[in-house]
């Protein structure tokens, strides 16, 4: 599909605002009633899902360019966190705005318009296949000492993807090598890729480079058939959006796909990993974007829009409605919630209509001082809460904290899940 | 303009026998109780339709002749219908005292300025209905100047806005032309052959209206502006009222009156809030026990007498059914009402002493029989209010009572009334200063308690929202770009100034 | 035409160039505008009206002040909004700035004892209701639901809604008002201007409020209303409404002893219009809005299944439709309206429920059984109670005016124009959806009751031209109709998007007759001697001798 497959999309839009809010029905205050990042830090409508609906109408209909100045700007300066979509998705079943966006990108990337912050990004990730401006001979590093199956050479029925974040961020390691101890621990046939692990390639089809991420992803797939694995498993909630949600959607390759949170949901449940320490924390729990409202189960739908009654717009057959009704919130909280001493308090804006991180979809390394402010929003809502420190379950998100706390001078202790889970075992 | 010229002017436009200039006359219209300083009109005219008044200030604009538009009978207290300039005719509307429609299902009456709540509230019984009042109004009081005036009604829970229950109007304006506002504004224009008419008669008007359900209710505009707001508080220097629709209460079914005596006013404002809050009451106000005295007593002894036996607070409160399970609706607030009380700390009274709550509603809640009660103590009465909330009360009250000190007046015989409005968001504070008139002491002694209590209250934050005599320069004093805008307004809607010049904000023609 | 540089200069001085923009794509984005379709003189039957030459983000009331001074020094006209939604948002014509109030969203106070809050025009019905409630207050929320400005429905819009029966018409509501006139100047009403606090709305002396607004606000064309203090009224209710329920069927579990939605429902339009009566006189209600007919009598209980049950869509429809208990509920629910009781204590609560008995015992009228299953107790609560799925009105076919609209005393429901508006509604039938009486109204606009009356929604697709030309044929066909039996036009919102862009003379006409309207226009002279407001066409049009404006 293209943008201008949504043109009547983009005619229905009623321009109500619903995008840049919470669901209404969740506002607890004023402080934390707000949905939308970009509008928030940047002021004026085009900074909206609305607008940007707005936007690819105007460059549709011919009034604006691609070229124009500025636009590139305007059209990136946004998480594709997609709050705004669930908050839109209150009320209407037939507009995409997150769907709008996304294919607003892929126009202007497709056209050369991209910011030049990714040039350097872009150059090292052609070359060393990841996002962090690292090395690929260094990705496997994190895994040193640790006797994983090599997958590339051998066969295992788990693969665990950790991603470019972990794959590179030292002070994370901790993350992905806890994964693996309880993995192995509880008896699971699991391996890693290695130097060999490819780039996600979800940031990328965030940040318009639609091109970019079929190839990553592709390769990603042939190198988990080749290990003969059923199953992959990701300690990253990027990563676990891509493989959930894009790669079935892009390449029609349905893998059995986990968040590492929802593993151990199972294995606590199951009994393999059991608790011997108490942990008396106050914690909250940030749900990362994609690993929540935009982690959904991709379901293939193939069909039309007819009306009924005249002039109603309804789909035939049912499609499936990504409104952050199904996406990963539960499991994380499971897991939170079987430590002993822990005590869990929701932020005002949580699950489906969390507030963003601030990492997403490229801003991070495109628009520093946007994200961060992001950050600091929602480290200042955890605060809020009365919590000691901050849990998510996404590296992206947790070093985005990291680095915001840092920038303010400020303490708030930032986990994953996975961290809590190895103190109390 | 000579007092014969003038008169005949004015016998070309109503009867010869409804225009005046008897010396008896003039003289009971060039001054009133307050301490505004007297001045003669030339002539009184008492038109008798809405026509007649169209005339007689198209004459004035002509002529650029003040007018002093009233529409309450005697004894007045608040200088606003004693004229300020020189030549002026007062228009006294009394005659204009029709009742011109009762809708009992929409619950609206429509009345002229000289209609009296003695008057309306009979007829408005016979359908079941009443209109909320001011607390214990003179005989005489024009319904329309109370409401215009934006009085206080004593039960602040059908007061959804300060100007309740005004709803439709017509004006004469400053250059003699009418204006009809909120529904009735384009309603009743009819157009004929490219013409634009004036008019139609009030009667046609609704007759039309009825036949397609549509009623006298909705206040708002015409267009972008709300013209009532503009004749509210604004003594007659708007424009001329000559015919408004109210909002009529239902007639409650069943009544009870509950009396709670305290010594000191703070749990009663507790209990206040509290009923505003729930709107757990119907008529709801406070007064000390002078003011309770004042208005039960018939006669100086009396008043020393009830002065005696009352507390020295008194919150009265009815409780109303009305509706489809009255009795329901009592029985269930009575009960919740009374935990409430308990909560307070107070305690829920049909009777203190001798006065009953009949007594109130007989008697308080009814336009006061005569000789006004204002007057029943001393002879005089000189009143400070303003609007402030409820929660500064007791601030203004200690205020009061040290100047009446300092000034050497008895302050136990100052009466004071605390009236909640607009829902419990403000609340009406007055003052009542009684005095004997004929003792030039004390009329010196009430006059600058008057002058320096203004003074004080309004520094502390008492806010005259209705600026008659001195409180008009304190009052606009502290707004002056309130003021220019209201003398822009003044402008267009009284070019020459002829309405009630000198009052307000108004002194100099523009 | 692009400003003069010297002007950009200028009013970038003012905001900073973080918050002043000529970007065309920004510019575009506040072009659109619900209904722009329905006006093709300006919009060519797109969805962009004119688009601003600059937008100002401004900060506080001392930078309006200076943008609109600096407006009357070069001439330049400028448009205003708070949350920007409708026609009336977009600037009415081309030359002209527009300032997006959003950065102005403070709630300055919430007087708690004597029930107001200070709110500036950014904050949203949601904002002031979640903070109110934590004190055991409510606010009035606009029919246009929980995300409009609090402050532009009380002094620049319309303003009424469900609620206005207990809350009354939130022009009643305002208290104080700081206002920058269209000459820069900072008007403060009340006690405000006296330097006393918020409390009070009028005077000394006559209101200058009535300049503020009438019938309507300003609309953004007259000067920028920067502060205002709105009168609250009570909530028994938890300090925070728990929310349940999977999204987009959020629902809201209130105390039973205090809080139940009933839809109440009558065997004809009289009986209708007598329990409306009745309801009025023994004052009882929180909220009471014929709501959800909005998608047609033939068709709302249909929808009611499936907004407020996460797993069905709009394709269910159909299968709904079919279903004998869905059509026993469609008939059931033909003549019903949504009244939500809220006792202060359980005893009054136990009372109203008492009255309504006893009110549809004397109409012959029943209480819809479907209302009292628990999830849909539940969702209706929440529903009426924040109004946050009013985007809903679009969810049929993502447009929707109104058209056959009536607004008088509760007879008018008994005077066969519901029938009326059925059938114009059903003549075009196809080109806009066919949903059957469509009529959704207050049950009282008015605190007490009063007038009341509906809108009567029409659904049309924006994206299907034949469609936006039905929409306005029986938009003008229904006020035609109207104005042979003498009533007032019906269609509102195409008037109001007409009205604001172009010179209609015929709607401008009677939405503002002319006679009364000369004043309007007087005052508009005398306080915008520069003509910098925006001028939609409500404010600029002039009358003629014989009776239309010009
Ligand atoms: S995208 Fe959705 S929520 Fe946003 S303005 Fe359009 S319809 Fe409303
Ligand atoms: S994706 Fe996030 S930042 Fe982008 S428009 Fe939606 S809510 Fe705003």
């Amino acid at each position: 599909m293209g943008l201008e497959d949504f043109k009547a999309m983009v005619h229905r839009c009623s321009r109500c605002s619903y995008c840049k809010w919470i669901p209404f029905a969740h506002v607890k205050s004023w402080r934390f009633a707000k949905g939308c990042p970009s509008i928030e830090y940047h002021s004026f409508q085009s900074y909206s899902a609305s607008g940007r609906l707005c936007i690819s109408l105007a460059l549709l209909e011919e009034r604006i360019s691609c070229f124009d100045e500025g636009l590139p700007d305007i059209v990136f300066k946004c998480m594709l966190d997609g709050c705004c979509d669930v908050a839109c998705k209150v009320c209407r079943y037939d507009l995409e705005p997150l769907e709008v966006m996304r294919n607003l990108r892929f126009r202007l990337i497709d056209n050369g318009c991209f910011p030049i912050q990714d040039i350097p990004l872009i150059d090292n990730l052609r070359k060393e296949d990841n996002m962090m401006m690292a090395r690929k001979a260094d990705r496997a590093n994190w895994a040193a000492g640790l006797s994983l199956k090599d997958l590339t050479t051998e066969k295992a029925d788990v693969v665990l993807h950790v991603g470019c974040r972990l794959s590179f961020d030292e002070e994370l390691w901790r993350i992905p090598q806890t994964a693996v101890t309880l993995l192995l621990d509880a008896g699971v046939d699991v391996g890693i890729l290695g130097r060999d692990e490819n780039c996600c390639g979800g940031r990328l089809y965030d940040m318009g480079y639609r091109g970019e991420f079929l190839k990553y992803a592709e390769n990603n797939i042939d190198a988990w058939r080749n290990a003969g694995a059923t199953t992959v498993v990701t300690t990253c909630s990027d990563c676990y959006h891509a493989f959930k949600r894009l790669y079935p959607e892009e390449l029609h390759a349905p893998m059995n796909v986990l968040h590492i949170t929802e593993f151990l949901e199972q294995l606590i449940a199951k009994g393999k990993i059991a608790f011997k320490k108490s942990l008396p924390l106050k914690i909250t729990y940030h749900d990362p974007c994609h690993l929540g409202r935009r982690g959904e189960p991709y379901i293939p739908w193939e069909g039309r829009q007819k009306k009924i009654r005249g002039q109603i717009l309804v789909y035939e057959p049912r499609k499936p409605r990504n409104n952050g009704a199904c996406g990963v919130y539960d499991a994380p909280r499971n897991v939170l919630r079987s430590i002993p001493g822990i005590q869990l308090f929701e932020m005002e804006r949580n699950r489906e209509f969390a507030w963003c991180c601030g990492a997403g979809a490229g801003v991070r390394e495109r628009y520093p001082e946007f994200s961060f402010w992001t950050a600091g929003e929602r480290i200042e809502e955890a605060y809020a809460t009365g919590a000691e420190a901050l849990v998510s379950a996404c590296p992206h998100c947790e070093r985005n904290f990291l680095d915001a706390l840092d920038q303010r001078g400020d303490s708030l202790k930032v986990f994953d899940v996975l961290d809590l889970v190895r103190e109390a075992r | 303009m000579s007092t014969s010229n003038c008169k005949e002017a004015l016998a070309q436009i109503v009867d010869g026998e409804h225009v005046c200039d008897n010396p008896e006359v003039i003289a009971a219209y060039a001054s009133d109780n307050s301490f505004d300083p007297p001045k003669k009109p030339l002539a009184v005219v008492r038109p008798t339709d809405s026509s007649q008044v169209q005339a007689l200030v198209a004459w004035a604009y002509k002529t650029k002749t003040p007018l002093v538009p009233v529409s309450s009978g005697p004894p007045h207290f608040l200088g606003d219908t004693v004229p300020a300039a020189e030549g002026a005719v007062i228009v006294d509307l009394s005659r204009m005292n029709k009742i011109i429609m009762i809708d009992r299902r929409n619950r609206v009456v429509i009345i002229e300025p000289g209609v009296t709540y003695n008057m309306v509230q009979p007829a408005l019984a016979r359908e079941g209905l009443r209109l909320s009042m001011p607390l214990m109004p003179r005989a005489t009081k024009s319904v329309l100047g109370s409401v215009l005036e934006r009085e206080p009604i004593t039960n602040p829970r059908y007061a959804w806005s300060l100007t309740e229950p005004l709803r439709c109007l017509e004006a004469v304006l400053g250059d003699g032309s009418r204006l009809r506002t909120g529904e009735m504004a384009g309603a009743s224009i009819s157009t004929s052959a490219g013409q634009v008419m004036d008019y139609a008669p009030l009667e046609e008007v609704l007759e039309k209206r009825r036949k397609i359900q549509e009623t006298v209710l909705y206040q708002y505009g015409p267009g972008q502006f709300n013209y009532y707001k503009l004749v509210s508080a604004a003594q007659g220097t708007m424009g001329i009222v000559t015919w408004a629709s109210l909002r009529c209460e239902v007639l409650p079914e069943v009544e009870k009156f509950f009396l709670v005596p305290a010594p000191k006013i703070a749990p009663l404002i507790d209990f206040a809030y509290r009923l505003l809050r729930l709107r757990f009451h119907d008529a709801l106000f406070i007064v000390n026990g002078a003011r309770l005295a004042f208005m039960l007593g018939e006669n100086r002894d009396q008043i020393t007498r009830y002065q005696q036996e009352l507390p020295p607070w008194v919150l009265i409160l009815g409780v109303a059914g009305r509706g489809l399970l009255p009795r329901d609706k009592v029985s269930f607030l009575e009960k919740d009402i009374k935990d409430i009380a308990q909560h307070c700390g107070i305690d829920l009274k049909s009777n203190i002493g001798s006065v009953h709550g009949d007594h109130i509603n007989d008697l308080v809640l009814k336009p006061s029989p005569d000789p006004y009660w204002k007057l029943r103590s001393k002879g005089g009465c000189q009143d400070i209010f303003f609007l402030s909330t409820l929660n500064r009360a007791s601030e203004f009250i200690s205020t009061m009572v040290s100047e009446a000190t300092a000034h050497g007046y008895t302050a136990s015989d100052i009466g004071m009334y605390i009236q909640p409005t607009h829902l419990g968001t403000s609340c009406h504070m007055e003052f009542n200063l009684p005095f004997h008139p004929a003792a030039e002491h004390e009329v010196q002694t009430v006059k600058e308690l008057y002058q320096s209590a203004s003074y004080a209250l309004s520094g502390q934050g008492a806010f005259f929202s209705r600026p008659y005599g001195m409180w008009s320069s304190i009052a606009f004093g502290r707004n002056p770009m309130h003021t220019d805008v209201l003398r822009k307004i003044k402008a267009l809607f009284d070019p020459h100034y002829i309405l009630n010049p000198g009052k307000l904000c108004f002194q100099d023609t523009p | 035409m692009p400003l003069e540089r010297e002007v950009y200069k200028e009013l970038e001085s003012v905001v900073g160039p973080e918050h002043i923009t000529e970007e065309p794509a920004t510019l575009f984005s506040y072009a659109y505008q619900w209904m722009a379709e329905l006006v093709p003189d300006v919009s060519g039957g797109g969805k962009f009206f004119d688009r601003p030459e600059a937008v100002l983000v401004p900060g506080g009331v001392e930078e309006v002040q200076a943008i609109v001074r600096l407006c009357n020094r070069y001439g330049l006209k400028f448009h205003v909004y708070s949350t920007g939604w409708g026609p009336w948002a977009a600037p009415p014509s081309g030359g002209q700035i527009l300032l997006d109030l959003r950065r102005m969203n403070r709630i300055l106070e919430i007087d708690e004892q004597n029930m107001f809050a200070v709110v500036e025009p950014y904050v949203v019905a949601a904002q002031l209701q979640a903070e109110a409630m934590k004190r055991g207050l409510n606010v009035h929320i606009s029919g246009a639901g929980a995300g409009t400005s609090v402050l532009a429905n009380a002094c620049c819009f319309q303003g009424g809604g469900p609620d206005c029966i207990y809350f009354d018409s939130p022009q009643n509501s305002i208290l104080s008002i700081e206002w920058v006139m269209p000459t820069g100047d900072i008007l403060r009403t009340g006690s405000l201007g006296s330097g006393l606090g918020w409390f009070c709305a009028e005077g000394p002396g006559p209101s200058t409020q009535g300049i503020i607004r009438g019938a309507l606000g300003g609309s953004g064309g007259w000067g920028v209303v920067t502060k205002i203090a709105i009168r609250l009224v009570h909530w028994p209710g938890p300090p925070v409404m728990p929310i349940e329920g999977t999204v987009p069927a959020y629902r809201t579990k209130l105390p039973a002893d205090q809080f139940r939605a009933t839809f109440p429902a009558f065997p004809s339009w009289q009986s209708f219009a007598d329990a409306i009566y009745h309801i009025y006189d023994s004052e009882i209600g929180y909220i009471a809005h014929r709501q959800y007919v909005m998608w047609g009598d033939e068709l709302q209980a249909a929808f009611l299944k499936i907004v407020s049950d996460p797993d069905r869509q709009l394709c269910d429809l159909e299968e709904l439709l079919h279903m004998p208990e869905i059509q026993k509920l469609t008939d059931e629910m033909r003549r019903c309206f949504q009244l939500i009781l809220v006792g202060m204590t359980p005893r009054d609560l136990e009372y109203q429920l008492k009255v309504l008995d006893r009110i549809l015992e004397q109409t012959g009228g029943w209480n819809v059984a479907l209302v009292n299953e628990p999830a849909m107790q539940q969702y209706v609560l929440l529903y009426m109670m924040r109004l946050c799925f009013k985007n809903l009105n679009f969810t049929a076919t993502g447009g929707f005016i109104d058209t056959y609209n009536s607004v008088a005393s509760p007879d008018i429901w008994a005077s066969g124009e519901i029938e009326a508006g059925k059938k114009l509604l059903k003549k075009y039938a196809g080109r806009i959806a066919d949903a059957g009486d469509q009529a959704m109204g207050p049950i009282a606009g008015q605190g007490g009751g009063g007038v009341t009356g509906w809108e009567d929604f029409l659904f049309y697709d924006p994206h299907d031209p034949d469609s936006v030309q039905a929409a306005i044929e029986v938009s003008d066909e229904g006020d035609r109709l109207k104005a042979q039996q003498g009533r007032p036009p019906g269609g509102m919102l195409l008037g109001l998007a007409r009205t604001t862009h172009t010179e209609e003379k015929v709607r401008a006409q009677k939405l503002v007759h002319a006679r009364e309207y000369q004043w309007q226009r007087k005052l508009k002279q005398i306080f915008d001697p520069n003509g910098i407001g925006s001028g939609n066409y409500l404010w600029a049009a002039e009358p003629s001798t014989n009776g239309e404006s010009t």
